[in-house]
């Protein structure tokens, strides 16, 4: 039995795209689904520098919004092809990190998180500013993917399903992607610096250059994930940039298993289906969800899915 | 070698992935024809327009239970699929997609901000579902957002900001000084103002723009008072409006100014209280009172006193009543559910639900109506909900609002 799990903890990337495949069918309606997948998509980004490389950055919301306004902007008011305006976000998104990153990785602890938070802000406030691209408060309308073919197989974005596996398939991409850097040298270089800063500069590695890459990876996988937003959702709102999203982002990590590989994506899930099963029910759902991410906070210090690791005994290196 | 193996694997799944999303179109098939006429309403529950919010439902639950009482549609009821949007446009949209692609509903009534209404009215548009907004936009009505299957039955900003603009400048002067909360919406009641006062040969003194959700606004004051209008502007809500109005008050500025704004809600005044909103005079669009003078408004506030224990119905509140109605006595009149039948028996509605002669101006689907002008009251009030005078209806016309030309409509 034990050595199923590790065989599943190994080939992490298949087994999360098979259960990715499968979510929509389990999940009350598909968008919620996609949103799930999107967010899910967020935290992982986010985690590659929170949970494996120790920096919590409170301005990370600033990458998703960068992601969705590009890729908007690019199909409202610009014309580009769907495809195009995803790498146009991811690219703006890791660009922006890039920035941002470079101002940032001087500071550490707390300081870092100030400035990252501060510096999401002022991103913030350029988008909103910009009303003529950005339609300001009231948001971008109008992002939409027209009809194509596959192969010659018409595809119609706007059927849910349809949409879950377009959107999965980029996921699914970038899932992998995340799993190679962790694998990497990089991967271990990172979790060296999270372990001890000044052991790892000791060892010969240059942690400056370290911390900006991975900012920069971070962000264009977070960038992705606005895009995606943007194309599910057909608007990007404004509060796509908002520091509230970042600390979602915290969260859905904390929740799930900071430093895990999939943990984030459960955070993720569990948050918002729940947010959105409790909804249905009490305008109280603040209260609700705030108790059980209590709960897990209180007595599953590692998150549910690190819990869920170590319980199983799964070996560090694959978890 | 290992990973090699690993790389087949992937696209093998890939492929798999491509082929499961084209098939599984039938599984939405199924279920097409409900029973009931489903209407889904998403509306900020919770956020700082959970008031107005829940009003609106109270009011819909009013509409659907006379619909039903009254049989129906062909012995088919009505039912309202309520959801909290949580005043975020996100969440709106996704709540939209919940309900059209879960839930099945035939339309959607709802919404209470800009930015939530523009984000449903997006969903809806591209997916062909009547989308009827009761929340306040002058963007949902142009060209750019609009699409048939738009309706707007609430009062826009050009209306409200501008009924307030022709009644308080004759009266009060032409020398005019906007505080505005500085986002779309307020830029929005500023605009439309000022397009009224042109006319009028009102200037502009000063727009001073303050940050959403200001809780000071003492270092505006002496600005306001130095430019010395005539008439003060509020050109913002909810709580924004409850604390500007008090250190206006405070300060002094009513003894050589009127104070306007463009909407003044009646949950705000609730809210605010007598003492803040003395002598401030606004526009909305249903007042309870108006019950003395129409006939329609009595009906509606006893039937919503007589569900909810005496109480009686907000303005907000009465858009969600109107909102639902419109749709549902279009179904009767168009003797279908189907959506282009019901667009275009709405179109030609003629309706008086609770405030006197209503349509849908037929090129962005605007409920022409009237805007009413009150006052709020600080003496004499028989109960909790005597708050206003009504000091004018002003019978809307399609002149006093913007030309679909101008709204980029072709013909």
């Amino acid at each position: 039995m034990n050595s199923l799990f590790q065989l599943i903890a190994r080939h992490r990337v298949l087994t999360s795209t098979i259960f990715l495949a499968i979510f929509p069918f389990v999940m009350p309606y598909e968008a919620l689904a996609i949103n799930i997948l999107i967010f899910g998509l967020f935290a992982m980004g986010f985690n590659l520098l929170f949970g494996y490389m120790g920096l919590l950055s409170f301005g990370h919301a600033a990458f998703l919004g960068i992601g969705s306004y590009l890729t908007g902007i690019g199909i409202v008011h610009y014309g580009l092809p769907w495809g195009i305006a995803i790498l146009a976000g991811v690219i703006g998104a890791a660009i922006g990190g890039l920035i941002m990153g470079f101002l940032a990785i001087r500071t550490r602890g707390i300081y870092f998180s100030m400035v990252t938070l501060a510096l999401g802000q002022i991103v913030y406030y350029i988008f909103y500013k910009a009303e003529s691209l950005t339609g300001g408060e009231n948001g971008l309308r109008g992002v939409r993917v027209d009809p194509f073919n596959i192969l010659g197989i018409p595809v119609d974005f706007l059927n849910p399903v349809v949409k879950y596996y377009i959107i999965l398939f980029f996921v699914v991409i970038a899932i992998w992607l995340i799993s190679r850097i962790l694998n990497s040298p990089l991967g271990a270089v990172m979790e060296a610096i999270r372990e001890n800063e000044k052991r790892a500069a000791a060892c010969g590695f240059d942690v400056a250059k370290t911390k900006l890459l991975v900012f920069i990876l971070s962000a264009g996988i977070c960038g992705l994930a606005g895009s995606l937003r943007a194309l599910h959702l057909s608007i990007v709102p404004i509060d796509s940039l908002h520091y509230l999203q970042s600390g979602q982002a915290v969260m859905m990590s904390i929740l799930g298993g900071m430093g895990t590989f999939f943990g984030p994506f459960v955070g993720a899930a569990v948050m918002l289906y729940l947010e959105d099963v409790v909804t249905t029910f009490t305008k109280h759902w603040m209260a609700v969800v705030g108790l059980v991410f209590m709960f897990f906070v209180l007595f599953f210090p590692k998150g549910i899915w690190g819990t869920i690791l170590s319980k199983l005994q799964i070996n560090q290196d694959s978890k | 070698m290992k990973q090699k193996v690993t790389n087949q694997t992937r696209r093998k799944m890939l492929i798999g992935g491509a082929a499961a999303a084209s098939t599984p179109l039938w599984l939405n098939v199924a279920n097409a024809q409900a029973d009931t006429i489903k209407i889904g309403f998403p509306t900020p529950l919770t956020g700082p327009f959970s008031a107005e919010a829940q009003d609106q439902v109270k009011a819909a639950e009013l509409a659907i239970k006379e619909f039903n009482d009254a049989g129906g549609f062909n012995g088919r009821k009505a039912e309202l699929l309520v959801r909290d949007d949580k005043l975020n446009p996100g969440e709106a949209a996704t709540r939209t997609l919940e309900l059209i692609e879960k839930d099945k509903v035939n339309y959607l009534v709802g919404s209470l901000s800009a930015a939530t209404q523009l984000s449903i009215n997006a969903v809806c548009k591209e997916r062909k579902v009547l989308f009827n907004s009761i929340s306040q936009s002058d963007a949902i009505n142009e060209a750019k957002d609009w699409s048939v299957y738009t309706f707007h039955e609430s009062l826009n900003p050009t209306m409200t900001a501008g009924a307030v603009a022709r009644y308080s400048i004759p009266r009060y002067g032409k020398k005019i000084v906007f505080l505005t909360a500085d986002y779309a919406y307020g830029h929005e009641m500023v605009r439309a103002f000022e397009r009224a006062g042109k006319e009028l040969g009102a200037t502009t003194l000063a727009d001073i723009r303050h940050p959403l959700g200001a809780s000071d606004y003492s270092a505006f004051l002496p600005r306001i008072k130095a430019l010395n209008p005539d008439i003060l502007v509020l050109c913002n809500f909810g709580r924004d409006l409850v604390n500007a109005a008090k250190q206006c008050t405070d300060f002094g500025l009513k003894s050589s100014m009127k104070i306007v704004t463009p909407v003044l809600l009646y949950t705000a005044r609730l809210a605010g209280g007598p003492e803040a909103f003395e002598g401030i005079l606004g526009g909305t669009g249903y007042y309870w009172g108006l019950e003395d003078r129409i006939p329609t408004a009595k009906a509606f506030n006893d039937a919503f006193r007589k569900m909810y224990n005496g109480s009686v119905p907000s303005d907000y509140g009465a858009l969600g009543y109107a909102g639902i109605k419109s749709v549902l006595a279009s179904i009767k009149i168009a003797k279908s559910t189907e959506t282009m039948k019901v667009v275009s028996a709405m179109e030609n509605l003629k309706y008086d639900w609770y405030k006197g002669p209503e349509y849908y101006r037929k090129c962005d689907h605007q409920a022409v109506q009237t805007v009413i002008i009150v006052e709020s009251k600080s003496k004499n009030m028989k109960d909790k909900y005597d708050v206003f005078n009504i000091l004018t209806i002003e019978p809307t016309t399609e002149k006093n609002m913007r030309s679909c030309a101008e709204l980029g409509h072709k013909a």
